[in-house]
């Protein structure tokens, strides 16, 4: 019994310890640090750790932006944050209801957890069919998770955390409901998904492609110094501006020309993708899901009625 | 060997150039359909048929499905399509005459990753069947109704959107039925789908017909290729016997 007991174990500590997110929380502004994702798709290989999650250390706390994929997920980033600082946790601020940005929040259960009101209303609607969605992709990662709502409702304007100024913008492009938090003392702007960079953008609920390219504009109006995108690697200049804007015109006239020819669908998510793109991680992945949520609206607009009823 | 058998082999040869020894797709429903659908009458598995879909569904509940037979043109009897894996597999037995290209675009629910199955009978007798697989979260086909959740569905059903688009030779004709192809699946609602589209010409000439399954889409989307010269018009029935009627300029 006992050599079963330790064989068992031996099996299963590889397994166990195989489970960890590796959080390595980096330094890139003052008292500003990023827990950097990759750009690949949710895996079991990692743990649906595709996302930049952050935290700012304020004279009155940690504010942290974003709980990650999972449970587990949320747990590893508290104890990141444990080492780097003794301060508590004292808010988070949730960008947006997409799973990878808020099913950590189970960890955050103790502190507010702030979003604006569309947010945690699509988190109510679609959150528990997000996580199961999730299970089936990242596996044994996303265990014990559940949907855990914001508490407070964030408004736009600034917020100040005992004298830390947070500028929040309430946006729609990506989701219907996008916060963007523009930090005024280190002038760091956390986009959420409202920026991709160097990873093909998401459109599951975008409003569309025109709302979110105005928001684009609205963000790099602000006065901001570094940008941090929702997914891929943090910039200095507008590069990721210009990624953006170059991925959502081709898209928008991709679709609008095919709508005006009478492709269908299952031509669409076949177009051949610009050479430019080619070094986005998961274009082929996301046209095909971009034209099953939006390409329905195009090809409307390219049709009259034709029934005898008419 | 004696000249008959030769001679078989010589007409097979082509074919064979085509066709694929073994099951592209990894099925445990072939030898089921084979016998439910195609009576066990001849068949090859045949690349020329090409059945295309996105490799994952992002909506279960509306999946693009493109069937092209026109490696066949001028010899397809008819087409059927089904999802092996689907509680109700059949999609659409599409019979395209003349003027109408061996084509067809249209949406479809998924209940689960499966294998999906055109089958193509040519005028000598044999079906060409071409394949593919598709990866699902699932659940297309017991999903809540999208149609039924909006308030006034039941004023317009049977409104169709439409277009006709040159493509040199011939031209793409899409419609966008509004229906709520209720597959009997959903609680307390019993089946209610658009199960026969005929397509007609000029003069009424029929240029193709339709049996629709409960398998398609919410609110239909039909594509078509179509040689003959317009107008085209499209005549719907669903199983309740409501007639719709559209006319694509």
């Amino acid at each position: 019994m006992r050599w079963i007991l330790l064989l068992c174990l031996g099996l299963s500590l590889p397994a166990l310890a195989d489970l960890d997110y590796a959080l390595k929380p980096r330094l890139i502004a003052d008292d500003t640090w990023l827990l950097e994702g990759s750009t690949d798709n949710f895996a079991k290989a990692n743990g649906g750790n595709i996302v930049n999650t952050a935290f700012i250390v304020t004279e009155a706390g940690v504010v942290v932006i974003d709980t990650g994929p999972s449970r587990r997920y949320g747990e590893a980033l508290r104890q990141a944050i444990a080492k780097v600082t003794a301060k508590p946790v004292v808010r988070v601020l949730i960008t947006h209801h997409h799973p990878d940005h808020a099913l950590g929040n189970q960890a955050f259960k103790d502190v507010p957890i702030g979003a604006l009101a569309d947010t945690t209303q699509l988190l109510h609607e679609q959150g528990d069919s997000m996580a199961q969605n999730l299970y089936r992709m990242v596996g044994d990662w996303m265990r014990g998770t559940e949907v855990v709502l914001p508490t407070q409702v964030l408004e736009p304007g600034v917020l100040s955390v005992d004298g830390h100024d947070l500028r929040l913008l309430a946006l729609t492009g990506h989701t219907g409901a996008d916060l963007a938090i523009l930090d005024q003392s280190t002038g760091v702007l956390f986009a959420g998904d409202l920026v991709f960079y160097q990873r093909a953008l998401t459109t599951p609920n975008s409003p569309g492609l025109a709302v979110w390219l105005a928001d684009l504009d609205t963000l790099q109006a602000l006065p901001w110094s570094l940008i941090v995108p929702g997914h891929g690697p943090v910039a200095s200049d507008a590069q990721p501006f210009a990624q953006m804007r170059d991925y959502l015109t081709w898209l928008d006239q991709l679709l609008r020309d095919g709508a005006a020819q009478g492709s269908d669908m299952a031509e669409m998510i076949r177009s051949p993708i610009p050479e430019r793109f080619a070094a986005i991680s998961l274009g082929r992945y996301e046209l095909i899901r971009s034209v099953s949520h939006l390409y329905p609206r195009y090809e409307r607009a390219q049709m009259q009625r034709v029934d005898t009823r008419y | 060997m004696n000249w008959r058998l030769s001679c078989i082999l010589a007409c097979w040869l082509p074919l064979a150039a085509h066709a694929v020894e073994v099951d592209p797709v990894p099925s445990v429903m072939w030898a089921f359909y084979h016998k439910q659908f195609l009576a066990d009458a001849p068949f090859v598995f045949d690349e020329r048929v090409k059945l295309l879909a996105p490799p994952f569904a992002e909506d279960a509940r509306q999946v693009p499905l493109e069937i092209d037979a026109r490696a066949f043109n001028g010899e397809v009897v008819k087409i059927l399509a089904w999802a092996e894996l689907n509680p109700l597999p059949k999609i659409v037995e599409f019979e395209p005459k003349a003027g109408v290209l061996p084509w067809l675009a249209i949406r479809i629910r998924i209940e689960q990753a499966t294998p999906l199955r055109a089958a193509v009978l040519t005028t000598d007798g044999l079906w060409h069947v071409g394949s593919t697989l598709i990866d699902a979260a699932g659940g297309g086909c017991t999903a809540p109704s999208v149609v039924r959740s909006q308030p006034g569905w039941e004023e317009h059903i049977g409104e169709v959107l439409g277009g006709r688009y040159p493509r040199g030779e011939f031209s793409r004709v899409r419609v966008q039925v509004a229906h709520p192809m209720d597959n009997g699946m959903v609680s307390g609602i019993p089946e209610f789908f658009l199960n026969h589209a005929q397509l007609r010409g000029r003069d009424d000439q029929v240029l193709a017909e339709l049996e629709l399954f409960p398998a398609v889409s919410e609110n239909p989307n039909l594509a078509f290729d179509i040689d003959a010269p317009g107008p085209t018009r499209l005549v719907l029935r669903d199983n309740s016997g409501n007639e719709f009627d559209a006319a694509i300029p």
